[in-house]
């Protein structure tokens, strides 16, 4: 119980979560006497998953991405061909958004790589400051649902390994995101039009329109091939990554030119230190995953939930509430190591399907990167745009209320997660 | 003295870079012609695939080894930011000894974990021994643990001077 309660303080205090997740894997492993290195076997696990390849892949192509000049093309295409329309600039910013967290994660690159050319944007178009500052800091994690996004992966190998609620597999997580995570785009958009509802049109142009196709034209068949190649069955998750990573290697580099060969050690570097980060957090959760389910952890939390939690639907408040807090507090992919071992066997017990569950759990978390006061991306945007911490509470906070009832409507209607999927 | 230690610390991080860009280049080449050869010729190649799956464990820490280079694990960095200046640095003292003796026990009982498998002869794949590919996870903690030791002084100078 000490050791418990001090690994919990040190986890508060900054010491590295993967050290912090180690160390009650070692003790626990110790006080059943089993030998430690056990630790070792599990965490050997990474090299028997196949489709854990697909990490340091997706993620390096995605930092190449974001590196070149795709961003500027991105939104060059979608404002040209989104621009003309009532609530037009809106429109661009959220899906330019989406599309690009989809494929960077949701690590705050989004903020960096796109809020920059954005917010200027959305300013000039006439939104009001306040509007355009919520919109970039909310589309930072915007896009979390969409294939081929690393949490979606990392939720289905972690509730793999648990083995229980039947397979699920990383397609179907992909399958599910789909329409809660339109549901997003699709309120913010009615509040876009909303708020930009006095602006004055921008009349389409053709000749605009067919110059950014032109310019972007390597990198528009990326998602086509990519999605398409996924969900008609014809690529495995790792293949498909490893498409993505060949195809925007040979665009960026060959044809773009935007990154010198000299540049990529450096970006690569900068890629596998986050992949690095990631996959020790995992592999000893791993073990220490191990030792819960051995010792029936989360039996005994059911068992103690059930004394006072009777049916799902209070349960599944006080999930979000929980999520809520947890989202602010810890990063996505730490929280998914930690709490989907515990809070799956449990959730299942209360009749929830698994892959609801995934997307209830991403889409709370979502919602964390910028709930106030502590979510990360609300300081990544106050020091991006240089404005007080107070500034972008405030610019956030209706963006935070309409995600928050799309939330709400996400885990309280599960077959919006799981009408694509064949499974009811 | 502080010059040579400066300069074998820069060669030390050029030869990791290197290798992160070797693995994660290699990877990509051989994922890559993987999916080249089953479209268009319906062969592969069978040493492929588990060779791919080692070298996202070898990936993964040497990834490990840089990010506790740059001090950036993830963590919760939520208090920390509230303490005032002195009792963080014996924070982060804590947290670098701390995460120092869990990565010195990992390494040691991986080292057990590879040597067991290296008496027992376990392989791999097509007569590859099974230690060649784990023996990466002990280097790969007993540098974290070096490194983790070496921050101490590193931190408390960066707050000296700083």
């Amino acid at each position: 119980m000490i050791v418990t309660i001090g690994l919990i303080l040190l986890a508060l205090s900054g010491a590295p979560l993967f050290a912090v997740i180690g160390a009650g894997a070692l003790w626990g492993f110790y006080q059943s006497e089993i030998d430690l290195s056990v630790v070792a076997i599990e965490f050997f696990r990474l090299a028997e998953t196949p489709v854990l390849l697909a990490i340091p892949l997706f993620t390096f192509a995605g930092y190449l991405l974001s590196e070149g000049r795709a961003p500027s093309r991105l939104v060059r295409l979608t404002q040209s061909l989104l621009g003309w329309m009532p609530g037009g600039m809106a429109f661009v910013a959220l899906i330019a958004c989406a599309l690009f967290t989809a494929f960077t994660g949701a690590s705050g690159v989004t903020i960096v790589a796109l809020g920059a050319l954005l917010y200027p944007a959305l300013k000039q178009a006439g939104y009001k400051k306040n509007f355009s500052l919520g919109l970039v800091t909310t589309s930072g994690s915007l896009g979390l649902l969409f294939a081929p996004a690393l949490p979606l992966i990392l939720y289905a190998v972690v509730a793999q390994q648990l083995g229980i609620g039947g397979s699920i597999t990383v397609d179907e997580m992909f399958l599910a995101g789909i329409l809660p995570g339109l549901l997003m785009l699709f309120v913010l958009m009615i509040w876009g039009l909303y708020s930009g509802r006095h602006l004055k049109l921008i009349p389409f142009s053709v000749t605009e329109a067919s110059a950014a196709i032109k310019d972007a034209a390597w990198e528009l068949p990326l998602p086509v091939i990519l999605l398409g190649g996924i969900y008609s069955g014809y690529f495995a998750i790792s293949e498909a990554a490893a498409v993505t990573a060949v195809y925007v290697l040979f665009v960026e580099l060959a044809i773009h030119k935007d990154i010198s060969f000299q540049q990529l050690p450096r970006i690569m570097h900068e890629a596998m230190l986050l992949v690095g980060g990631i996959l020790v957090i995992l592999g000893l959760s791993l073990a220490s995953t191990n030792y819960m389910i051995d010792t029936d952890v989360p039996g005994l939390l059911f068992n103690w939930l059930h004394e006072r939690v009777h049916d799902p639907l209070t349960f599944l408040i006080l999930l979000n509430i929980f999520l809520l807090i947890l989202g602010t507090m810890l990063d996505i992919f730490s929280a998914l190591v930690l709490m989907v071992p515990l809070l799956l066997p449990v959730a299942v017990e209360y009749g929830i399907d698994p892959v609801h569950l995934g997307i209830i759990f991403l889409a709370n978390m979502q919602i964390g990167y910028f709930t106030p006061p502590v979510g990360m991306n609300l300081f990544i945007a106050s020091y991006r745009f240089d404005k007080p911490i107070a500034e972008i509470y405030r610019a956030t906070l209706p963006w935070f209320l309409l995600l928050f009832g799309a939330v709400l409507i996400i885990t309280y209607w599960p077959s919006l997660s799981l009408a694509l999927l064949n499974r009811n | 003295m502080i010059n040579l230690i400066q300069t074998s610390r820069q060669i030390i991080h050029r030869f990791e870079e290197l290798i992160i860009a070797i693995l994660l280049g290699g990877m990509i080449l051989l994922a890559g012609s993987q999916i080249f050869l089953r479209n268009l010729f319906d062969s592969g190649l069978i040493w492929a695939d588990p060779s791919l799956r080692i070298m996202v464990l070898w990936v993964a820490l040497l990834g490990a080894i840089a990010a506790t280079r740059e001090n950036r694990h993830i963590r919760i960095d939520l208090l920390s930011q509230l303490l005032p200046q002195r009792s963080q640095s014996v924070m982060t003292v804590v947290h670098d000894l701390f995460s120092a003796l869990v990565c010195g026990l990992i390494a040691w009982h991986s080292t057990r974990f590879v040597y067991f498998e290296w008496q027992d002869g376990t392989q791999l794949f097509s007569n590859l021994p099974a230690w060649v590919g784990e023996i990466i996870i002990p280097i790969g903690f007993t540098i974290m643990t070096i490194r983790f030791i070496l921050n101490i002084p590193l931190h408390l100078l960066e707050r000296k001077t700083a």
